[in-house]
């Protein structure tokens, strides 16, 4: 396949449902085989841009969460089990602090089960990582609904300025070796971040200037009237969610209600939403296309959550482990197949096009000459 | 100086959105055992996930529509460019990141909407920048929205009182900043030693204290530094970092007038 | 096309009128070149019409600009959009997005143009400025010339039938800016657009207009170049030789110059070009011998070899990437040469801490904004001195001298571009470092300021400094250098007095060596103090 870009939409599908996958289950193997179709997936189709590197960051926040929850199991002690591992001194404070405990015997079940359970949350954000570098945030934003467009440009502009900062950043650096000076410790990281700053404050007003005269901002006129509709409508629906949200909390309402009111709101926020992208005259140059291989990638994503959701109603044993040394983790064929299904993006979809930004090789000082 | 002019729809757009997500945090608290959110305790954090973003969009549109030129847009997208680069910064410090001296100051120096804007679009760029994109993500939006929106909202002053209100503000912001984002998932990790666990059904009392127990052991290792950077940076260059930004803000020239001075056509 | 009538401004409303009753009108097709010192107005002028004096920058405006009909009193500069193309001064700063064809596609994306529209568009402004390779290029890592003409293209995909620019030139290189400048020639010729840019380098683009306005303190006179260019201060070299020689009419080319040059040439015959006193004996400053620097497996210094004395102002020159920069640098210690010594002042640079590196050698880099901390002139001035070890008020001392209007409130960014660049020259030189190295100097200064730069250079010079520049600017060059020296692929291919090095080459000869070669004449002054002695 030629090289395009998958449209980003289709990345995050496929992550968020084999996110939702994941939080359906604690049997380890399982887990273990979603992370192993994100590392796959993310292997075969990594862009070389900077957000692709950032899956790497996700696995060791995975390492970390899992890490943490065992400590904390650890430390706090008291848990299920017999198994006794060792015990540690147990420290207990005083009846104003009702008495919380720390230490004590530690089991093998209660460190099993904290890690099963550390080992759902981490493997929930690995699968989000995988869309993160997966799919270009810029492309993303292409994607933003007309009314945010405002909200849209300022992350573009964002994303624009970030690497000006970066190489502003080396030269300031250097120009102040030349006045004597050294960029080291807080006094010195603070006198290199007020230039700087200046600097792209000072870059911010050209850019608003540019952006003035190319157009930025038309909009036809609301009328009185569709302005009151608007405000109304904004308002209704964040009441909406108010009453809503505050039914679901107190006992009384059926929640089936209280989900509907929440939902007409967010219906009524989206109404909004359309009538204020109406007023916005704006248009998308070479929209990311939704093809074949879009579909594949969603598909594939809800089929895994399709096959969980099944076993899950259908009561299959395999998706809940209990923490005991007697249950060992079965891996039910249901598994394999949605391991396999969860891979299918690794050969479905196009590969990035290549990022060239490693032109930039000679220094931003000549490239400008 | 208000380089974003909130309406009267903006202000209230606002503060509903603000007693949602202050309910979005605070639930564990005040629901009482037999409610939806407590029975359903692990899914609840999802739920907020999903409605605070649709309603923040919802009045980032609302106060965007009141007048967002040009000019607010690209200040806007250039601190958050500068955030965004910080961030990364601060992981290498463990969270200790120094962007809240840049939020706080922006909303100081530009108003409460900016800051409200400036808080969450800047966490919401540097997520896409750094790859950070993830169920938190609203939440931090929204929090670091209020700290900003807060900064814009301080009483008057200047010189060293106007350093020192900053700072203290700072001291506050920082720690609750961390305590608010471990409240969210807080209720979803379910298995959690009992200690330090949300236990639906429990007295809010109870819960309040399993949750600080929760704070002293995870975060606060990382907020009371990063309170004492933001602070110490605010003394060290609040200053200057202010001076800069409000003579960036009459250079946009927010408040100039424009005038047409009517003459008499000569023919 | 365009049509000033009685137009004033001024910023705040007891302010000085920074417009003042203008009346003009600008015919279709045309291109109009701007001059005007710094502050005469030119930036407030060239906003006028789109409309962003006064809708973007506030103030007080009275009478009417029009453009195509539509006036900028009930127009917004972002609904004149689609008959304005306006590209400020520095492209970078404009861009809103990060890619080339997204930056072009911007423009009509806010005004709501047709996709299939767009991607036509997108092609043909790809061809027109001849972009094609650059299209999937992220735009930092384009060189200046292909950022400007990303810029212009970027507003010319929504189809204005006005083009405003400010400064597109200044910034670059004779190579660039050529490029720049043929395909604004193109569009004026091929799509009938009308033309108006500002521009200190009228050199390069004086040959290219059709009208010239002339923007003396905020009151305008237009006309045809040679009419204008009798009496005008701001002129181009070949311009003051024609004056100099009473040629009727005044020559604007070097083409129609030559064509006039034969009776000068006659005069000078029996003259030879007095030539600047090259100092002799003087203590040697820097040695370099078999210099080598690589980024990668890329060489980029390949065997320099070159001595500089005190009292000598050399030029560097050579075309961009030929290793200017990364010699200069080298010098300087940021970047550690891989084979071969240099010797500043006896010292290696290299072994220098940051403190002590000043002492010897200082380097003013292209954006001298780069060297400013503080929060105004005043503040930079002192910590400058503490950085320097020299006694309080040295700096500033030495500023009120080269520099007399500059105000110590002043925040550093907020003076002008001439300004900036003294401010940064007093900085380095408050140490009195041996050797002094500049990057471009010239970049965006106007005549009044870079003669005002020569002075302080020599002045630098005489009192023992060797300065040490790279530069493109031939003209100062011939002005000011006693020694030019070529770099080309990383080695230096020429190095030898000015006259005759610039004089042998094309590429670097001025304006008065191009036209009166094969003579080796290369600046106006040395013709003006021959006629002298040729009268009397």
């Amino acid at each position: 396949m030629t090289p395009r870009w998958l449209h980003p939409g289709a990345w995050w599908l496929w992550s968020l449902c084999l996110a939702a996958t994941a939080s359906q289950t604690t049997n380890p193997l399982l887990l273990g085989l979603l992370i192993c179709a994100a590392v796959i997936v993310v292997a075969a189709r990594k862009p070389d841009a900077p957000w692709g590197k950032s899956f790497e960051f996700f696995l060791f926040l995975g390492a970390m969460i899992i890490t943490i929850r065992v400590l904390f199991q650890i430390v706090f002690g008291a848990g299920l089990g017999t198994t006794v591992l060792f015990e540690l001194p147990g420290i207990s404070f005083p009846a104003w602090m009702s008495g919380l405990r720390l230490g004590g015997a530690v089991t093998l079940e209660a460190l099993l089960g904290a890690f099963y359970d550390g080992l759902r949350i981490a493997t929930i954000a690995i699968v989000i990582g995988a869309a993160n570098s997966l799919a270009s945030p810029t492309r993303l934003l292409k994607a933003v609904p007309t009314a945010l467009y405002e909200l849209g440009v300022s992350i573009v502009v964002a994303l624009t300025f970030v690497p000006q900062l970066t190489s502003d950043a080396a030269r300031i650096r250097e120009m102040r070796k030349l006045r004597g000076r050294n960029s080291k410790g807080l006094k010195g990281f603070a006198s290199l971040g007020l230039p700087i700053l200046a600097g792209a404050l000072d870059r911010s007003i050209i850019l608003a200037e540019s952006m003035d005269s190319r157009g930025y901002g038309r909009h036809q006129k609301e009328t009185t009237l569709g302005r009151r509709v608007s405000v109304t409508l904004v308002l209704g629906s964040l009441s909406l969610a108010l009453i809503g949200v505050y039914s679901l909390l107190t006992a009384g309402t059926t929640a089936l209600v209280a989900i509907f009111i929440v939902f007409i709101g967010l219906m009524l926020g989206g109404v909004t939403l359309w009538r204020a992208g109406r007023t916005r005259i704006r248009t998308v140059y070479r929209p990311d296309i939704w093809a074949l291989p879009e579909w594949l990638v969603s598909i594939a994503g809800i089929a895994v959550l399709g096959i969980f959701f099944t076993a899950r109603t259908g009561g299959d044993q395999a998706l809940i482990l209990t923490p005991a040394l007697d249950t060992w983790p079965s891996l039910p064929w249901w598994g394999i197949l949605a391991f396999g299904i969860a891979c299918t993006p690794a050969i479905t979809t196009p590969p990035p096009p290549a990022f060239d930004i490693e032109i930039s090789a000679p220094t931003s000082v000549e490239a400008r000459t | 100086m208000r380089a974003i002019p909130l309406g009267k729809p903006s202000v209230i757009a606002i503060a509903a959105i603000s007693v949602i997500g202050v309910l979005s945090f605070l639930w564990p608290f005040v629901a009482p055992a037999d409610s939806f959110l407590v029975v359903n305790s692990s899914e609840t954090p999802l739920l907020f996930a999903l409605i605070i973003p649709l309603l923040l969009v919802t009045v980032i549109s609302q106060i965007s529509d009141g007048g967002l030129d040009a000019k607010a847009i690209a200040l806007l997208g250039a601190l958050a460019a500068v955030i965004s680069v910080l961030r990364p910064l601060g992981a290498g410090l463990g969270g200790i990141e120094p962007i809240w001296v840049i939020l706080i100051l922006a909303g100081r120096a530009m108003g409460p909407g900016f800051g409200f804007l400036l808080g969450s679009i800047s966490l919401l760029a540097s997520a896409l920048f750094t790859g950070g994109v993830g169920p938190w993500l609203p939440f931090q939006m929204l929090a670091a929205a209020w700290v900003g929106l807060g900064a814009g909202l301080l009483p008057k002053a200047s010189g060293k009182r106007e350093l020192m209100i900053l700072s203290a503000y700072a001291a506050v912001a920082c720690v609750a900043f961390g305590f608010i984002m471990n409240l969210w998932f807080w209720p979803f990790s379910l298995n959690l030693p009992e200690q330090i666990a949300f236990t639906p059904g429990a007295s809010a009392g109870e819960n309040l204290l399993a949750w600080i127990r929760f704070n002293l052991a995870t975060s606060l290792g990382f907020d009371l530094p990063r309170a004492a950077l933001t602070v110490i940076l605010i003394a060290v260059i609040g200053s200057p970092i202010l001076q800069l930004l409000r003579r960036a803000s009459r250079k946009a020239a927010f408040d100039a007038p424009t005038v047409f001075i009517e003459t008499q056509r000569i023919s | 096309m365009i049509i000033f009538e009685s137009v004033s401004f001024r910023y705040t409303e007891q302010g000085p009128p920074v417009l003042r009753d203008l009346n003009l009108e600008i015919p279709a097709g045309e291109l109009a070149l701007l001059l005007g010192a710094t502050g005469s107005g030119k930036t407030t002028f060239l906003r006028a019409i789109n409309g962003l004096v006064p809708h973007f920058t506030g103030g007080y405006f009275t009478g009417r600009v029009s453009v195509d009909g539509r006036s900028t009193r009930v127009n917004q500069p972002r609904e004149l959009a689609d008959l304005v193309g306006f590209v400020p001064q520095d492209p970078v700063s404009g861009f809103v997005t990060d890619l080339v064809e997204d930056e072009l596609a911007y423009s009509m994306e806010c005004l709501g143009i047709d996709p299939p529209v767009m991607r036509r568009r997108v092609e043909e402004i790809l061809d027109l400025l001849g972009l094609t390779e650059l299209r999937n290029r992220p735009l930092h890592t384009l060189s200046g010339g292909q950022q400007q003409r990303v810029a212009i293209g970027s507003v010319l995909t929504a189809q204005p039938q006005v083009l405003v620019l400010d400064e597109p030139t200044s910034a670059l290189d004779p190579g660039a800016a050529e490029e720049v400048l043929a395909a604004l020639h193109r569009l004026v010729h091929d799509l009938g657009i009308t033309v108006v840019l500002a521009e200190h380098r009228l050199e390069r683009v004086m040959q290219y207009c059709d009208s010239i306005l002339l923007l003396e303190d905020g009151s305008i006179r237009s006309g045809s170049p040679s009419e204008l260019m009798q009496t005008s201060s701001i002129a181009p070299p070949v311009i003051h030789l024609g004056r100099l020689a009473g040629w009727d009419p005044l020559p604007i080319s070097i083409r129609d110059a030559r064509r006039a040059a034969p009776p000068l040439r006659a005069l000078l015959a029996n003259h030879s070009p007095r030539i600047q006193a090259v100092p002799t004996h003087s203590p040697r400053i820097v040695e370099i011998k078999k210099v080598h620097f690589s980024y990668g497996d890329k060489a980029v210094l390949r065997g320099v070899d070159l001595d500089l004395d005190a009292g000598e102002i050399t030029a560097l020159m050579g075309r961009n990437g030929a290793g200017k920069s990364t010699l200069l640098r080298t010098l300087v210690g940021l970047k550690t040469r891989s084979k071969g010594t240099i010797h500043v002042n006896g010292v290696d640079p290299n072994t220098l801490a940051a403190k002590d590196l000043l002492r010897h050698v200082g380097f003013v880099p292209q954006e001298p904004h780069d060297l400013f901390e503080a929060l105004s002139v005043a503040a930079e001035c002192k910590s400058s001195d503490s950085d320097a070890g020299c006694p309080p008020g040295t700096t500033r001392a030495l500023l009120a001298l080269m520099a007399p209007d500059v105000e110590d409130g002043t925040h550093p960014r907020d003076l002008s571009e001439g300004q900036q660049m003294l401010l940064a020259l007093c900085l380095i030189v408050a140490a009195k470092p041996p050797l002094l190295l500049l990057d471009e100097p010239t970049r965006g200064l106007d005549y009044p300021t870079k003669k005002k730069l020569g002075e302080v250079l020599r002045g630098l010079a005489n009192a023992g400094h060797s300065i040490l520049m790279a530069t493109h600017d031939v003209e100062l060059v011939a002005e000011l250098a006693t020694r030019v020296v070529i770099m080309g692929d990383g080695e230096i291919v020429a190095n030898g007095p000015t006259q005759s090095v610039i004089t042998d080459s094309p590429m670097f000869a001025p304006q008065v060596s191009k036209v009166l070669a094969p003579e080796r004449w290369i600046t106006v002054e040395q013709i003006a103090h021959a006629l002298s002695q040729e009268l009397a």
